[in-house]
């Protein structure tokens, strides 16, 4: 499967020159851009490991770009993703969500379906690729 | 008319004498009132009955809609009345259009409980609008002060928190209505609901009129739409929510249906502006303590907001849903098969979702808003909308959107799954190339086509849908047009 | 570009890139300092024959322009670092017209694991322009083995290696210091690919200067002050920690509160417009430069 998560996930997969033209947006717009990577890409799992904090008042892609280069190069197999914050006020909260890396095989998701009086259904969604990576979960 | 002189009596012996009075004699036409920064304010289109005059018509919608009866009635003089009448304090005929003018009146906080759209609305559109002194009445925009706002809890969740919980950020959302509206049975119902979803909606959506019929009942509804939603999170890894629509016949039936809908898991319900007031409200408060995303489907809204000359314009209504605390509005999409005037349109969008709205005659919005941090409202564009219109779209509503293409992704020639993977390909492919700074008004339909190479869903939606526009005249537009100057 | 085409309007290239009215801008605001900018001519014919051969498809390894700015303070290194920057800009050579001015402590930790991060957000800050350092020598502490400073030069020489088009790197300081520090760190001296020397300014020199700094202030000088700030500046060459136009900043700024001071002592008169701009000889001439 693929996760599909973020602006561009149905397009072909961003070049270096396309995320560094969609970070220039970013810093156009004030907006403060950081790198995010984790191996469960749990649609509940907000929170993934942040490759250093949100970069702020950089001037230039190339900024970002090298921590991306880095942070691929550590953790090439797993989901990155890139972040805008916008520190606005009414906004507050992220305004730009890509992905750049995702592992070359996608072990996806398990629905439990745990069956109820009256026909209800609880439903759990369980990462495959918490298995595979116990502790990073 | 009789010749009696119309200025304001200050007489009080004069001012109670038992009979008939003039509005303007009684005290509602105020031409030199200054309003309070406290004031709610109104301003209504009036088409005066032949022969009577405005600043008269005027001062009549002031006193109907506030204190004032036909007659001079002698308890006026146990209260401050003086304090509570609404004022008329300006009067401009509306350009372009002869025998119609814009009133502007002035109402003491005072005249409302707070927290109470359907308070409010029994004054300001109670009686008034079957006045007969009068041809016809619109509202057409209301100052809502901040002390005023501040008594209503606003949007259950907002713009800002909804993108939290849907982890969707930097686009507009994407939705359908299913269809057939009415005659599916659950399961086939909940069968479009995972396609739409799977293939790449965040959203699908129940119509107005679902609610409990013969063919599919509620629960029936609720319980598979839950297992399309979570079976297509799971194959994609992305939050997906269906507005289950709760509008029922009592309080009780919707709060039940609510409840179930969060059981199941549901992010989302939804309800129709037909429930009244007083239960969106109602709705509204049960959604905050629930973490729910409320939807509004604004069913009805034409009967009094399409004619530009009686009733209420769509932006008041927008903004009294804002205050009821609604999260989804459907607030028109300009390209569609549905009203709407690209000015008109901006002006109830701005209205959603900024926390200022600055005069704009232009844009249909006659007052500074300010909107005191109320969350905001994200507008939903739906009716006749689809992917080939994806540039169009984008530019005029921008990204803070619900885009419902329901037509457009059921009627698809390959199937639904394929209907979603064009729409959400058209959109990524076009704030991709907005984002990198492409001119997408002119260069819009050479974005679609060069996605469309690589995406057959996306060509085969080009290629069915490529000749359809709804280019008819808006009936409610604007009456104010930029005039160009020298410079 | 089309193979076709065999010939390039220097001249035209010259106009069309705006750098002419960059260079003359240089000539007239920056007094003095003529080796620094026949070097910097010098790098712009460099810089604009590279583009007019990218354009006709002769390809090279594009130029390092990593520099390395000496001379006693006071001598015009940040203000020039600023003016490289427009013309790298307008030549297409770096893509944002800016400085990010630091010294050591913006680069340099206190414990271990602090620096990397450090180094590499005044990085990420400068990419896309120059990144100026001010006394980069004081990053290599030979006396203490342990000295983060070094972290420092490893991550920026790798970036300087990597991102040679992403990033200008300007090294500022006093000559001496600068020969040392690149004596020992000869991963650094191999990427910097200009040195510029920046002279001590002359006596007339630094008299021009004044009068530039004063006339930007909306002040004038008496003749009688003319005639003071130049003694002051002959005195004051001579004495210890004398740092270019850095000490005639200074020494204006004392001025000006001296003349503040006159015409307060004298105020049961009014004073005109003139007075309020007038540095007179005697506002120069109680500085203890005179009396030392």
């Amino acid at each position: 499967m693929k996760v599909t998560q973020g602006q561009f996930s149905f397009l072909p997969d961003l070049t270096d020159a396309d995320i560094a033209k969609q970070v220039e947006y970013a810093l156009e717009k004030g907006w403060a851009v950081a790198v995010e990577y984790t191996t469960d890409p749990h649609p509940r799992n907000t929170y993934w490991t942040m490759w250093g904090n949100p970069m702020f008042d950089l001037k230039d892609p190339a900024g970002v770009m090298m921590e991306i280069t880095a942070c691929r190069r550590e953790h090439g197999g797993k989901y990155i993703r890139v972040l805008a914050f916008d520190s606005k006020k009414g906004w507050e909260s992220i305004r730009m969500n890509f992905m750049i890396n995702r592992p070359e095989y996608e072990p996806g998701f398990e629905l439990v379906r745990a069956e109820g009086p009256g026909r209800t259904v609880r439903y759990t969604l369980r990462s495959h690729s918490t298995a595979a990576y116990p502790a990073a979960s | 008319m009789n010749k009696i002189s119309d200025v304001k009596i200050t007489d009080m012996k004069e001012r109670y004498k038992s009979g008939v009075l003039k509005y303007k004699q009684m005290g509602y036409w105020e031409p030199d009132y200054e309003p309070k920064p406290t004031d709610i304010l109104a301003v209504f289109r009036i088409t005066p009955q032949d022969g009577v005059d405005p600043e008269e018509a005027a001062a009549a919608v002031a006193g109907e809609s506030s204190t004032a009866t036909w007659t001079v009635v002698w308890t006026d003089r146990l209260t401050d009345s003086e304090y509570y009448r609404a004022k008329a304090y300006r009067v401009d005929p509306v350009p372009g259009t002869p025998g119609q003018f814009f009133a502007f009146i002035a109402y003491d906080l005072d005249l409302f409980e707070e927290g109470s759209i359907a308070n409010l609305t029994a004054s300001i559109i109670g009686n008034v609008f079957g006045f007969k002194p009068l041809k016809a009445l619109r509202l057409e925009d209301m100052r809502i002060p901040p002390h005023y706002l501040k008594t209503f809890q606003g949007p259950a969740t907002g713009i800002v928190a909804e993108r939290e919980r849907m982890n969707v950020y930097g686009r507009p959302l994407l939705g359908a209505t299913m269809k057939p509206k009415l005659g599916l049975s659950g399961r086939n119902y909940g069968r479009v609901v995972y396609e739409a979803l799977k293939g790449g909606l965040d959203f699908t959506k129940d119509d107005e009129n679902i609610n409990s019929q013969p063919f599919m009942h509620w629960r029936d509804r609720f319980l598979y739409c839950m297992e399309g939603v979570n079976k297509a999170m799971a194959e994609t890894g992305e939050v997906k929510g269906t507005y289950l629509n709760v509008t029922a016949g009592t309080m009780e039936d919707m709060y039940e249906r609510a409840e179930f809908a969060r059981d199941l898991g549901s992010v989302i319900i939804m309800i129709d502006l037909v429930i009244g007031y007083t239960a969106i409200q109602s709705m509204a408060k049960w959604a905050r303590r629930n973490d729910m995303i409320l939807h509004l489907h604004r069913a009805g809204h034409s009967t009094y907001t399409r004619q530009k000359n009686h009733g209420v314009s769509f932006r008041v209504i927008a903004k009294w849903m804002r205050m009821a605390g609604v999260d989804h509005i459907h607030a028109g999409t300009v390209v569609g098969k549905l009203e709407g005037d690209p000015n008109v349109i901006r002006g109830i969008y701005d209205t959603c979702r900024e926390n200022y709205t600055p005069q704009n005659l232009q844009h249909g919005l006659f007052f500074d808003q300010d909107w005191a941090s109320l969350k905001k409202m994200m507008p939903v564009a739906s009716g006749g909308i689809h992917a080939g219109q994806m540039h169009q779209l984008l530019t005029y509503l921008n990204d803070d959107v619900v885009l419902q293409f329901g037509g457009g992704t059921i009627g698809h020639p390959q199937g639904i799954q394929a209907g979603a993977i064009a729409n959400r390909v058209a959109l990524e492919c076009m704030v991709k190339a907005r984002n990198e700074g492409r001119d997408i008004w002119n260069e819009g339909p050479q974005v679609l086509s060069e996605a469309a190479r690589w995406c057959t869903p996306l060509r085969a939606a080009l290629d069915t849908w490529k000749d359809v526009t709804f280019d008819y005249a808006s009936t409610d537009s604007v009456d104010y047009v930029p005039t160009p100057t020298a410079s | 570009m089309n193979g076709a085409v065999e010939s390039i309007d220097l001249a035209a290239l010259y106009q069309s890139s705006n750098i002419h009215a960059t260079m003359h801008a240089l000539d007239s605001d920056l007094v003095g300092l003529t080796p620094v900018k026949t070097r910097i001519r010098e790098i712009s014919a460099l810089l604009l024959v590279e583009s007019a051969r990218r354009q006709l498809g002769l390809q090279a390894e594009p130029p390092s322009l990593h520099m390395c700015f000496t001379g006693n303070p006071g001598t015009g290194k940040t203000t020039v670092a600023g003016r490289i920057a427009e013309i790298l800009h307008q030549l297409g050579y770096i893509r944002r017209n800016h400085v990010v001015a630091v010294t050591r402590d913006d680069l340099v930790g206190q414990y271990i694991g602090h620096t990397a991060p450090k180094t590499k957000e005044v990085l990420k800050k400068a990419m896309g322009g120059v990144l100026f350092i001010d006394e980069a020598y004081y990053l290599y502490r030979p006396e203490n083995e342990r000295d983060y400073g070094q972290e420092a030069i490893e991550i920026m020489l790798q970036v300087m290696e990597d991102r040679r088009d992403d990033l200008v790197v300007v090294l500022a300081g006093y000559k001496d210091r600068m020969d040392t520090f690149f004596k020992s760190n000869p991963g650094m001296a191999s990427r910097i690919a200009h040195h510029i020397d920046f002279p001590d300014y002359a006596p007339d020199e630094l008299v021009q200067i004044a009068t530039l700094m004063v006339e930007k202030m909306n002040y004038r000088f008496s003749d009688s002050g003319q005639e003071a700030m130049r003694d002051y500046i002959i005195r004051r060459m001579q004495q210890p920690r004398f740092s270019n136009a850095r000490s005639i900043r200074n020494a204006l700024d004392r001025a000006r509160l001296r003349q503040a001071n006159r015409l307060f002592a004298g105020r049961d008169v009014p004073v005109s417009r003139a007075d309020l701009q007038t540095i007179d000889g005697a506002d120069i001439r109680a500085s203890r430069v005179f009396t030392q």
